[in-house]
């Protein structure tokens, strides 16, 4: 919820008063903070003590858990998304 | 891109490892909170800034729901298909893949639940679909359609990968993409809730 609200807050300080000059700063620090976000992550994975004994016991299992829901979420949205932009279509056709 | 993400996240591994102590760890870990927000706030910032997307979230139409139910769907029936071969019980790996991404609370709620084999798996499993889908948006974007890659993100779609997902796609896309997030994180700790009293 609070980081709802700040985001909220970014919306209002671009609409109402960001110049256009700083948008690219604001790229810049948009990639430093996912690239700093990612490093934490790292550090979290990293500080676990049997981390690599996790890894190789349940690297395989944890991949697959990773990758099979992943896939089937995109394919059943891509096709959803299809399907309703194809109806869409036809209806204007019509 | 990619390869900072890729760098950034062998140099994190390498330093949780080697070079910083438990608390320097924990320092980090916790204070990578603030990293977060600071990137919603600029995300929120570019969203600001493109007067556009105000005209046409008027315009938002039934997609606003098809990506949530497609990606919380798709997730069930994915670890449900591992689910059928995983040594875990068919339950505990279904609860892993529920997860959609929120890697903290599913391996708290989870070693609760199953025990520590099981929250260790739902950590790592669910860290590593926020990473691939560092990796893959771009891609699904280019190949899929944006919808599809907002998917991929699962409940992670509201906040680390909002950027990547705004970089490659449109502005538009930071609506559909705040409501998934929103709408899959609240169906997290329900799903697990009900799987385990089932």
């Amino acid at each position: 919820m609070l980081i709802l609200l700040i985001m909220a807050a970014g919306v209002f300080v671009g609409y109402f008063w960001l110049p256009k000059k700083l948008c690219r700063l604001n790229t810049w620090i948009q990639l430093g903070c996912t690239v700093v976000l990612v490093f934490c992550m790292g550090v979290v994975l990293g500080m676990r003590k049997n981390f690599w004994e996790e890894l190789a016991s349940l690297g395989f299992w944890s991949l697959l858990l990773a990758v099979l829901p992943m896939g089937c979420s995109a394919a059943l949205v891509f096709l959803l998304t299809r399907f309703w932009e194809k109806r869409k279509e036809k209806k204007e056709e019509s | 891109m990619a390869i900072f993400v890729i760098l950034a996240l062998l140099l994190g591994v390498a330093c949780g490892q080697v070079f910083f102590s438990e608390e320097t760890a924990g320092f980090i870990s916790e204070k990578s909170e603030w990293v977060l927000m600071l990137l919603m706030f600029s995300v929120g910032i570019s969203v600001g800034t493109n007067r556009e997307l105000f005209q046409k979230l008027r315009r938002m139409d039934l997609r606003v729901w098809m990506v949530p139910v497609g990606v919380i769907l798709g997730s069930l029936l994915g670890s449900a298909l591992c689910g059928v071969l995983a040594p875990f019980g068919f339950l505990p790996t279904l609860s892993v893949g529920a997860g959609m991404g929120w890697y903290s609370l599913s391996g708290v709620m989870l070693s609760d639940f199953y025990g520590a084999e099981v929250g260790a798996l739902a950590f790592l499993s669910n860290l590593l679909r926020e990473l691939i889908s560092f990796l893959t948006i771009p891609l699904a974007v280019r190949y899929l359609n944006p919808y599809a890659a907002i998917a991929l993100a699962g409940a992670t779609s509201e906040d680390t990968t909002l950027p990547i997902l705004m970089r490659h796609s449109s502005a538009e896309m930071v609506v559909y993409s705040v409501i998934n997030g929103v709408l899959t994180s609240a169906a997290v700790p329900v799903l697990l809730r009900m799987f385990y009293i089932s």
